[in-house]
């Protein structure tokens, strides 16, 4: 076994740098079922269980509905927990994911963006996390490989702190499969920033209780309005946890980040591995002296809607750009961002995007197009669809 | 208990949903409609078992390594471990619940292995009431013994009478001491007598005793005379045929017998089995004349199967219709046959072939195609005598203070059944002599479900044997014992169906805490068993069921 050189660079796909992530978070109990394009992760993962590099359970089990409740299992005796997935198993697990948020453990997953079959694909696109919007997870969608190694440390600070699971979101080969220099952290600096997990209440035959047992009426909502203030107390807590890890590691990422907005007329909406695209088409737009900015949504539960609207408040036109679709409304950051600013004062016109399905390419060509389609045209429209083919 | 806690705000409740006190006061039980109940089952093994062995309990004990707690167990149930141990067909082995997961138990071997382990031990025989009565046993087989054996264990005089020199019937006289030793019988004949039992040997009923006087001396009379008249095969040269089993007779007694090189052996039943390879010990070259298939022959396959190993040879299909004697040697005329529909017996009838006629030759003809009972001394007695009402009832043929059993009321069967029916008669018996009905048999719930997730694939044992060439020459035993830890581990296998042996799955697995368990015995709190059924589901052997509420 060759010890890891924390405090150094390496170069690493995407999937890896999830590895790294959890391997600094000292995660203990690691259960999953294999899957395109989300297998590498857990594969490096079993080999640090295997010699001893990382001192985590690695539970074996026959899918992903069984890794979520061997999670859940874990992190109720109070073990520090992690899984990757993607799509279909992501879909999988979708019951153990309520029980996950609303037995308030916080599991932090990793989910690599694959569009949902049939037709079969293994392309990155985001309808599959974006399908577990409402079950208590908290989502964030990442642009790079050192971002997704943050996030992995980053996404255990918060969830627990506010007892609320988090899904960190990557594009499947974008990103996963995609070698980048990857700073890895000093160890001694992550244990500083991450203490071990303290849980209220645990499974402990010296102090029993009882788990999940019925609640009726007149105590469930109260359990409800609970989880929903503890995501919005994510918020802040994101926030802090970004703070304290610039503090300690030089980075930050904020829960959105608003790139060249400040005296923009259109804000370009993105989201995962096009912002990277889109930044260089903003710069190149730029260069030509248009006004034009970019705001990439980060986290995404909880929304940080009075962030956005902070954002494009100044903006005379915004344009999201959705690499997912919801049947019969569009896509659904753009639903999001015009329920956050319905009620604000201040509030652009929105065009809704969709791109990208099924892991297309969205080119800065595409891109280009995009923004020229919105400064073109006065009335906003709710879905337009990008490069199909009429 | 704690009383609830009743919440005011959303402040006073911890984040998830957690019990924070006693849940007593929630009396769940409220919600059952299934309740749940221990109620042991009958292992399959111990329901097949003619003699009624408590199979599940008896391997529990030698899994432990605790053979003379199975010996005494085994002797609750039967007289005769040493001898079912080699010779039984063992039936519960084929209802063994394990046959549906892996391979069946070898409970033969583990019954011999206990039988053997515990040669030198000897009953534990109470202090117990001496009864006045008599009782008379005419014949000394396993019918008759086992009805000495229960009858005298309940302290009545019982009196054995034997025509042969020696007791043991045809555990004596027809069975081969290559399948069972006589120091074996001669054991667990011992035993039997230790009880008190009196064996009169060379006493023939109907020609040195008659069955009246033998009624008049005794309170009850136990015939269990077994089935020793060879049937005949009816065809012209019957003459120059010997009774198969008047030759095991007489080769078992110690008789020089020479049979020559050829000899054929007419049958394909037990006795056919044991002619040959019999004549094989003697140095013959046996060949087995049967009239339909081997699938069809009544003996134990393994029999069959040993027998062919050996070098028996068989003649299938072919059935003698005249034996002729032609200078010195004999001329079996055989007819070929094919088989037809089923018969009674549900095996194809054989249907000879016109025209097919073929000639086997032989130094001897060993006729071995049934038995049955004689009872010649006992049917002029049953005409002639007023007042002597017989019926059948209860297993056995009973008439006041007469009862018969065994082969001689059924005609040739088991050692186990006869066993069997040794221990009804001694109980029709004890109650004929106290005036009561006899008990009804009680009829258990066979124990069926048994959930194989518990369970690893581990392989049956295998009986070692003595090589092939170290057997034909001489009669001493095929099989040997399996060793202490074999046995263990064979016994280890055993499923326990139907008998609780506190694995503590029900009380692991109760979601509701319901279950208590103390000094093995497991209660139900059926104020807080909702009737899941979470522990019938997971109770690895069938011992917990599931019953309505009665609402």
């Amino acid at each position: 076994m060759t010890p890891i050189l924390t405090g150094t660079k390496k170069v690493v796909t995407g999937n890896h740098a999830v590895s790294y992530g959890v391997m600094l978070a000292r995660a203990q109990v690691i259960s999953a079922y294999p899957i395109t394009p989300q297998t590498q992760v857990v594969e490096l993962l079993s080999e640090f269980c295997a010699n001893g590099t990382l001192r985590a359970k690695f539970i074996k089990v026959e899918s992903e509905h069984s890794a979520m409740a061997a999670l859940i299992g874990a992190a109720s005796a109070g073990a520090r927990t992690f899984t990757a997935t993607s799509a279909h198993g992501l879909a999988l697990m979708h019951e153990m994911l309520h029980w996950a948020a609303g037995a308030r453990l916080p599991i932090v997953m990793a989910n690599i963006n694959r569009a949902m079959g049939p037709p079969w694909s293994v392309w990155t696109d985001q309808n599959d996390s974006l399908s577990q919007r409402d079950v208590g997870w908290m989502q964030v969608y990442c642009e790079s490989n050192q971002e997704v190694l943050d996030t992995v440390i980053q996404a255990y600070k918060v969830a627990e702190k506010v007892f609320m699971p988090a899904m960190l979101v990557l594009d499947a080969f974008v990103l996963s499969h995609t070698a980048e220099p990857v700073e890895i952290p000093d160890q001694a600096l992550v244990d500083q920033y991450l203490p071990p997990y303290q849980p209220i209440y645990k499974l402990d035959v010296n102090d029993p209780h009882s788990f999940g047992a019925l609640a009726p009426p007149d105590v469930y909502m109260e359990l409800r309005y609970k989880m929903h203030r503890a995501m919005e107390d994510a918020l802040a807590e994101w926030a802090r946890a970004d703070e304290e890890y610039h503090e300690l590691f030089g980075r930050r990422y904020g829960l959105i980040e608003p790139y060249r907005t400040d005296d923009a007329d259109l804000i370009l909406v993105t989201s995962g591995t096009v912002t990277s695209t889109a930044r260089e088409v903003i710069d190149e737009l730029r260069a030509e002296g248009r006004r034009v900015g970019l705001l990439k949504i980060r986290v995404f539960r909880p929304f940080p809607a009075q962030f956005v609207r902070e954002a494009v408040a100044n903006a005379r036109k915004v344009a999201v750009i959705d690499r997912n679709i919801s049947f019969g409304m569009g896509g659904i950051f753009a639903q999001e961002i015009k329920a956050a600013l319905y009620n604000a004062c201040d509030r652009p016109p929105i065009f809704g995007f969709v791109a990208g399905l099924g892991g297309r390419d969205i080119t800065p060509h595409v891109i280009t197009e995009i923004i020229e389609y919105a400064e073109s045209h006065d009335d906003p429209e709710d879905l337009i669809w990008v490069g199909v083919k009429r | 208990m704690k009383k609830p806690i009743v919440f005011t705000s959303e402040r006073e409740m911890p984040p998830m949903a957690v019990s924070l006190a006693d849940m007593g006061h929630n009396r769940t039980g409220g919600w059952r409609y299934l309740r749940p109940i221990y109620l042991e089952k009958i292992a399959p093994c111990k329901n097949a078992c003619p003699v009624g062995n408590d199979i599940p309990r008896i391997l529990s004990l030698v899994s432990e390594g605790r053979y003379e707690d199975a010996w005494r167990l085994f002797r609750e149930t039967s007289p005769l471990p040493g001898v079912c141990g080699r010779v039984c067909y063992h039936p519960c082995e084929s209802f063994c619940n394990r046959k549906n997961f892996d391979e069946a138990l070898s409970i033969a071997a583990i019954e011999r292995f206990v039988a053997d382990a515990c040669f030198e031990l000897e009953d534990k025989i109470p202090e117990r009431p001496k009864r006045s009565e008599k009782i008379a046993v005419v014949g000394s087989g396993p019918a008759g013994l086992a009805c000495a054996y229960f009858l005298a264990k309940d302290g009545y005089a019982v009196t054995v009478f034997e025509a042969a020199s020696q007791p043991g019937g045809m555990l004596r006289l027809g069975i081969p001491s290559y399948r069972l030793p006589r120091d074996v019988l001669d054991r667990e004949i011992e035993l039997i007598a230790h009880w008190g039992v009196e064996f009169r040997t060379n006493t023939t009923i109907g020609h040195d005793l008659s069955i009246e006087r033998l009624w008049e001396q005794h309170d009850a009379v136990f015939i269990a005379t077994g089935a020793h008249r060879g049937r005949a095969l009816n065809i012209p040269g019957e003459e120059f045929a010997l009774q198969g089993l008047e030759f095991l007779k007489a080769v078992n007694a110690g008789q020089a017998v020479s049979v020559g090189t050829r000899v054929l052996i007419i049958g394909g039943g037990n006795t056919a089995m044991d002619c040959a390879r019999t004549a094989l010990r003697l140095g013959a070259q046996p060949l087995v004349v049967y009239r339909r298939m081997r699938e069809e022959m009544p003996a134990i396959a393994e029999e069959v199967e040993e027998a062919e190993h050996e070098g028996v040879q068989f003649e299938f299909l072919a059935a003698p219709v005249a034996i002729r004697r032609l200078n010195g040697k004999l001329e079996v005329e055989c007819i070929r046959m094919r088989l037809g529909e089923p018969d009674a017996s549900g095996r194809r009838r054989p249907i000879p072939i016109p025209g097919s006629e073929f000639v086997l030759r032989a130094d001897s003809v060993l006729k071995a195609v049934g038995e049955e009972p004689d009872l010649s001394f006992l049917s002029e007695h049953l005409e002639t005598s007023e007042g002597i009402v017989i019926e059948r009832a209860h297993g056995v043929l009973e008439r006041a203070g007469i009862f018969i059993g065994g082969d001689a009321q059924t005609g040739p069967s088991t050692v186990a059944q006869a066993i069997r029916s040794g221990k009804e008669a001694a109980q029709a018996i004890k109650s004929f002599l106290r005036g009561e009905r006899p008990p009804k048999p009680h009829k258990l719930e066979e124990a069926l479900r048994i959930n194989f997730h518990y369970f690893t694939h581990a392989p049956r044992v295998s009986t070692p044997q003595l090589p092939i060439s170290e057997r034909i020459t001489n009669f001493v035993e095929t099989k040997r014992a399996i060793s202490g830890a074999q046995a263990r581990a064979e016994a280890s296998r055993c499923f326990s169906c139907g008998v609780c042996n506190n694995c503590d799955n029900c009380w692991v697995f109760c979601p509701d805490a319901a279950i208590t368990h103390t000094n093995g015995t497991y209660r139900i709190d059926y104020d807080f068993c909702k009737g899941c059924g979470v522990c019938a589901e997971e109770c690895p052997r069938n011992v917990i069921s599931l019953v309505e509420e009665e609402l």
